[in-house]
């Protein structure tokens, strides 16, 4: 099976406010792919579909060649555990210290003993950079520290999948260049599929294997990074080069 | 006219989807309540947030209860020189009514707010997305450990209410008004009897129910940010004292 996620003619509607109006996307096996696009066409939404928190109104969307449309209680719970998720603010549980988040999965899901449990969080913790932060409180830490907390709860259950979103929104140009390599690495690293969500053109064009580009609901270009860089597609141009004059309405 | 319609026909949509969503969560939770794995921790954790935090607010309120009333009927009963019979009803009143409805309510502002806002800021912040994307029902993991906790906590609470403020009732009536020590307890012991206890714990296992359903449905519904889950917070109390005091009645009208 090339492909771990395929979206096919994906529709969703909130009320009368139709946000995706026929989405295909093929996400490859063991690449990162990057779902760019302006703010408000429903890239978070698209990211939500994709792991069956939030199901489309009409289409198909395919984990692994199979349909999970539909899918309830444990069915699709286990098809969650495939996914690990970093969440635009990292989401972590702000009652519970960081080693205790990053442990919640393994706690939840495994028969692990306490010892092995504690080696695997430190291991996680050491792999997205960060070390003697086991006790503090996610309050107590910056926002480039939580969202690498964020990974290495994500990653703790060592999913075929991460979704990441916005992980480079609200972080300074350094912590974003971090936060990429973190993305590339631990790619490299687990050998895993990654989907990005993200407007950030520059970390796409950096390491993206694959790009898909949303504007009103469709699919504007989907390709490598060369391909977006050398197309004469005019709303691509005008993301690319982010000008007000072109097809995207600004306000 | 049309829009005198949807003006008039709003708040009964409004209301209904209420209903269905709140109707909704219980039917889940009730399903999840019976699925491993079971989160005795978490209960156990709850019982002390519902129950052991809220004992110092109930003992207060169940003995001014008791207090005030034994000092109100007093001035009614001392008409007709009946003061013998002031133990009688505050008893009777704090246990079929007071003791159920007032702890409730003290629960609701006490706990009820703060399930909600626990709730809502997860919500708000996706840390209920982020349980779900970790495999784990939030319904279980959250609504389950309250309201079970609820249920079981509350007539407890009511228990220590009652108790409370028939003592504060024999404090007033028999050292501060001065009546017969004797009189006032035999005539409390002969006109009471279990079936008037029963009746309120009956009434606490609902009302414990009814405080932590809302407080967890408003948080899992809310929407909008810290402004958001303020309101959230409001609405669950809101809604909270109002269903406590329609089911109040609901449950003594059946239990005439």
């Amino acid at each position: 099976m090339e492909f771990a996620i395929e979206l096919k003619d994906v529709h969703k509607s909130f009320g009368e406010y139709k946000i995706h109006k026929g989405i295909d996307i093929q996400v490859r096996k063991n690449a990162i792919t990057y779902i760019i696009g302006p703010s408000g066409t429903g890239k978070s939404v698209l990211l939500k579909q994709m792991c069956g928190l939030m199901p489309p109104t009409k289409g198909d969307v395919l984990v692994d060649g199979k349909s999970i449309v539909g899918l309830k209680g444990k069915e699709l719970l286990d098809i969650r555990k495939k996914f690990g998720i970093l969440f635009q603010n990292a989401a972590l549980f702000d009652s519970m210290t960081v080693f205790e988040n990053v442990a919640f999965p393994l706690v939840e899901h495994t028969k692990l003993t306490k010892k092995q449990i504690h080696d695997i969080v430190i291991e996680k913790l050491r792999l997205v950079g960060l070390r003697d932060v086991e006790k503090k409180m996610p309050s107590e830490l910056s926002g480039g520290m939580r969202k690498r907390v964020g990974l290495a709860r994500a990653i703790a259950l060592e999913p075929q999948i991460i979704l990441y979103d916005e992980p480079t929104t609200g972080l300074d140009p350094i912590m974003c260049d971090v936060v990429d390599n973190l993305i590339h690495d631990t790619q490299k690293e687990l050998d895993i599929t990654s989907v990005v969500i993200s407007h950030d053109i520059d970390s796409a064009l950096k390491i993206a294997d694959y790009m898909a580009m949303l504007y009103d609901g469709k699919v504007v270009l989907f390709g490598t990074p060369d391909e977006f860089k050398s197309t004469d597609n005019p709303y691509v141009r005008q993301f690319l080069s982010a000008s007000m004059e072109g097809p995207i309405k600004v306000i | 006219m049309n829009e005198i319609l949807a003006f008039v026909g709003r708040p009964f949509t409004v209301m209904s989807v209420g209903a269905g969503r709140l109707f909704l969560l219980f039917w889940e939770t009730l399903k999840m309540t019976f699925v491993p794995p079971f989160r005795f921790r978490l209960f156990i954790k709850q019982i002390e947030f519902i129950g052991v935090n809220s004992l110092s607010v109930i003992i207060l309120t169940g003995s001014f209860t008791g207090m005030v009333f034994a000092f109100q009927s007093y001035i009614g009963f001392s008409k007709f020189g009946a003061e013998y019979l002031v133990g009688t009803v505050v008893t009777l009143g704090m246990a079929r009514e007071l003791g159920p409805v007032l702890s409730a309510i003290m629960v609701a502002a006490r706990a009820g707010s703060a399930i909600t806002a626990e709730i809502g800021t997860m919500k708000v912040t996706e840390q209920i997305d982020a349980l779900s994307s970790l495999a784990v029902d939030p319904v279980q993991y959250l609504c389950v450990p309250r309201i079970l906790a609820g249920i079981f906590v509350m007539p407890l609470l009511n228990a220590i209410a009652v108790f409370c403020g028939t003592v504060g009732g024999v404090f007033v009536g028999v050292y501060i008004l001065g009546i017969n020590k004797t009189l006032y307890l035999d005539n409390m012991y002969r006109y009471i009897d279990l079936s008037d206890f029963m009746n309120g714990m009956i009434k606490s296992v609902v009302f414990g129910l009814l405080v932590t359903l809302v407080g967890c449905y408003k948080g899992y519904y809310t929407s909008g940010g810290a402004e958001g889950v303020g309101k959230a917070t409001t609405e669950s109390v809101v809604l909270a004292c109002i269903l406590i005091l329609v089911f109040d009645y609901i449950l003594t009208a059946f239990m005439f």
